[in-house]
């Protein structure tokens, strides 16, 4: 079973490494089936692993394979490894799995595009890099894992390099995220100095021993990454801009795997952060907030795919929450499902996107229903998920984590509780907001020009990942239902076992509250659209949600602009005056100084004799006066 | 030893030396500068094997035949340039060869 973890490594890096040395020498088509059939190679390996693993014998089920020793220095040694336990492979299968079925739609996405080789040959270093991510089985493999899948996004995100726009997105998501793995690295160097190993059994094994500074500080460290990763306030900024990228690659990247990526890490380093409960909650406020204000800014938003981005990061507020307070089960099964969920609703924004020739503008879109039928169904599917509607996959999931809150209970348990249900009322608004403009009322002007250029929905190879996508975000919530069975969370107890655990009275009571504040929300937004008005009616907080909230001007007051100030400054008074005039003067005073004395050079000969002879003398002078 | 002090030697040789030098210093002909260049030569020649005899060594001795070899090559150079002048139509002037100037 570990061979098929490696296979499941080593496929899409196969692929990438194939792509990109054939180059011109295969065509477009070949490119993607190359970057296709290797993903879903993986998907193979991580079905053989977890199989393996499922058959095993649950004491047997933390496996490290070891490749080779990649750094010594001394007694600290860094090896080539991957550890597959139940946490990496469940992992592994969402990551190649979704991973695949969007390589798939990207071929009929991309189809036409001048590069579509370059675009697979990312997308196979991308869903390589995850994997490594999932599978290292310390922490700097994890870290070298983190870099890529920040390297693979940044290129997937400014793939379309003409355009200023993704250029610019690709940059900002890159800085935003080099600010988390800085984080992430100073906590492994504090790891290295305080436990003397980066292996997850030895760190987690020395954790205890700590006292509380060190290990806070490495929370705290690895939390700055989790939520660079994962586009969790305050370092978001960069996920809304970063829909410059191709649709697939909102699906793949912002959705359904890398952004998940700081839940991910919370949950494998458990540990460290059950020895810091403060930075653990603060993981869990942060969600929470981020939830909200997620939510509340997808309100107003009038791009199709940014309204999905804050969505996710909305979701993903309520993994760190689950995550934060201990639920790691629930976390990862939100991941999973939210995947699922996710991922469809890009794809299938992307099928109307397609459809419209690339207007992403919801005010330009309406009445797709009967235009696109099956996109519509599957957007629905999507949408309900997302709002956590029985039995969708999103209700399972969502559900489990809200009751997780009230079961941990106290004035932080509370709180988050409240804060996860306003959330959920603000899903069903905006999920709904959207839903209507786009699919609801009649057909827009802009719609019924583009609706009947004769490509259908758009090619098999984009329907059919969409139609698996939808059946897996109906019943792929189905593998935990409270009082009845939870396998999934129960598997993922093995590697991170869950502090709290709700009651099936809470569990319940959660649903019907959630699902009635989900409902709430989903007849405002009727009623909004029915008006032919906005759900936000107040002008004041309309602006505020619109600018987000002011994030990216406050950044832009607090680091961009001080940064430029002082260097504009340096320039005026050092660099121009110092450094700049320095140099000119350099050459004229030598210049200067060659011009006196080449008057020395008489050519006179008789002079230089009686040089040399008066030098001589004063020599002698010297010499005999010195003795 | 025979012969005067060596004393006497170095005031002969200091005065060539002294009269060579004045030569290459004030004379104009290439000429004149060459043969004060000689006889400046001659006086380091003269102090060499003074100091030679006194001594008793014959390291100064060897040293005086090396430089009238370098002295025999100087001046087959130094009549050679005066001639290319000399064919070239130049005047035969130190003063006037001043093309060097900085």
């Amino acid at each position: 079973m570990v061979v098929g973890a490696w296979i499941c490594l080593l496929a899409p890096l196969a692929g990438a490494l194939g792509i990109t040395l054939a180059g011109q020498r295969i065509s477009r088509r070949t490119a993607g089936w190359i970057s296709t059939l290797s993903t879903l190679v993986a998907f193979g390996g991580a079905l053989v692993a977890l199989f393996g693993l499922w058959a095993a014998d649950p004491s047997d089920r933390e496996q490290v394979s070891t490749a080779y020793t990649w750094l010594a220095a001394g007694d600290f040694e860094v090896e080539v490894q991957i550890l597959l336990d139940t946490l990496s492979s469940t992992m592994m299968l969402v990551v190649s799995g979704v991973g695949g079925l969007i390589v798939w739609y990207s071929m009929g996405y991309m189809a036409g595009d001048d590069e579509e080789r370059r675009y697979f040959a990312y997308m196979s270093l991308f869903v390589f890099s995850m994997l490594l991510l999932v599978e290292a089985g310390n922490f700097l493999l994890l870290l070298v894992g983190w870099g890529l899948v920040g390297l693979a996004s940044y290129l997937l995100i400014g793939f379309w390099h003409h355009r200023p726009e993704a250029v610019a997105a690709a940059k900002k998501a890159f800085v935003m995220n080099a600010i988390g793995d800085a984080t992430f690295a100073l906590a492994c160097v504090l790891l290295i100095w305080e436990t003397g190993t980066l292996e997850f059994s030895g760190v987690f094994v020395g954790v205890d021993s700590l006292s509380s500074t060190p290990v806070n500080l490495v929370a705290l460290g690895l939390l700055g990454g989790a939520i660079a990763k994962s586009a969790q306030i305050p370092l978001h900024t960069w996920l809304p801009d970063a829909m410059e990228g191709p649709t697939p690659v909102s699906a793949l990247i912002h959705a359904a795997t890398m952004v998940t990526a700081g839940v991910y890490l919370l949950v494998r380093a458990h540990p460290i952060f059950e020895a810091a409960p403060d930075i653990q909650h603060l993981a869990a406020i942060l969600g929470a907030a981020t939830l909200l204000v997620a939510g509340a800014i997808a309100l107003v938003q009038w791009d199709i795919k940014r309204v999905i981005a804050y969505s996710t990061m909305s979701q993903i507020g309520y993994m760190f929450l689950a995550a934060g307070i201990g639920a790691y089960g629930y976390a990862i099964f939100h991941l999973m499902t939210h995947a699922f969920f996710k991922a469809l609703l890009f794809m299938s924004a992307g099928l109307v996107i397609h459809h419209l020739g690339g207007e992403q503008d919801i005010r330009r879109m309406g009445g797709l229903k009967d235009v696109m039928p099956r996109t519509h169904v599957a957007f629905l599917v999507g949408i309900l998920a997302l709002v956590g509607i029985p039995p969708f996959a999103g209700f399972w999931s969502k559900d489990g984590i809200i009751a997780s809150a009230l079961a941990t209970g106290g004035a932080l348990g509370y709180t988050l509780y409240v804060a996860a249900l306003v959330g959920a009322l603000f899903t069903g608004a905006y999920a709904f907001r959207l839903y209507y403009t786009v699919f609801r009322g009649s057909q827009s002007k802009y719609a019924a020009e583009h609706a009947h250029e004769g490509h259908g929905e758009g090619p098999r190879s984009m329907l059919v990942p969409v139609g698996i996508l939808t059946v897996l975000s109906t019943i792929g919530g189905l593998v935990v239902i409270p009082g009845v069975w939870h396998p999934l969370t129960e598997w993922i107890g093995e590697t991170a076992e869950a502090l709290v655990d709700p009651t099936v009275a809470e569990d319940y009571e959660t649903s019907a509250l959630a699902v009635a504040l989900g409902l709430v929300g989903l007849f405002l937004a009727r009623r909004a659209f029915q008006a032919g008005r906005q759900l936000v009616t107040s002008p004041v907080i309309w602006r505020v949600l619109e600018h987000k909230l002011y994030f990216d001007e406050l950044y832009d007051a607090l680091f961009y602009r001080p940064a430029v100030a002082v260097s504009a400054a340096l320039r005026r008074n050092v660099e121009e005056p110092v450094i700049e005039r320095s140099l000119d003067e350099i050459g004229s005073g030598t210049i200067q100084v060659g011009g006196e004395v080449a008057r020395v050079q008489s050519g006179l000969l008789r002079t230089y004799a009686v040089a040399i002879a008066l030098a001589v003398c004063v020599l002698v002078v010297v010499f005999v006066a010195v003795r | 030893m025979d012969g005067p002090d060596i004393g006497w030697y170095l005031i002969v040789a200091a005065m060539l030396f002294g009269i060579g030098a004045l030569g290459v210093m004030l004379r104009r002909s290439p000429l004149i500068v060459l043969l004060s260049l000689e006889i400046m030569l001659n006086a380091s020649n003269l102090t060499l094997i003074a100091f030679a005899r006194q001594r008793g060594d014959l390291t100064g001795q060897v040293f005086a035949l090396a430089v009238m070899a370098v002295a025999a090559a100087e001046v087959a150079i130094g009549l050679g340039l005066i001639v290319a002048m000399a064919r070239r139509r130049l005047v035969l002037d130190v003063d006037q060869a001043s093309a060097l100037r900085g």
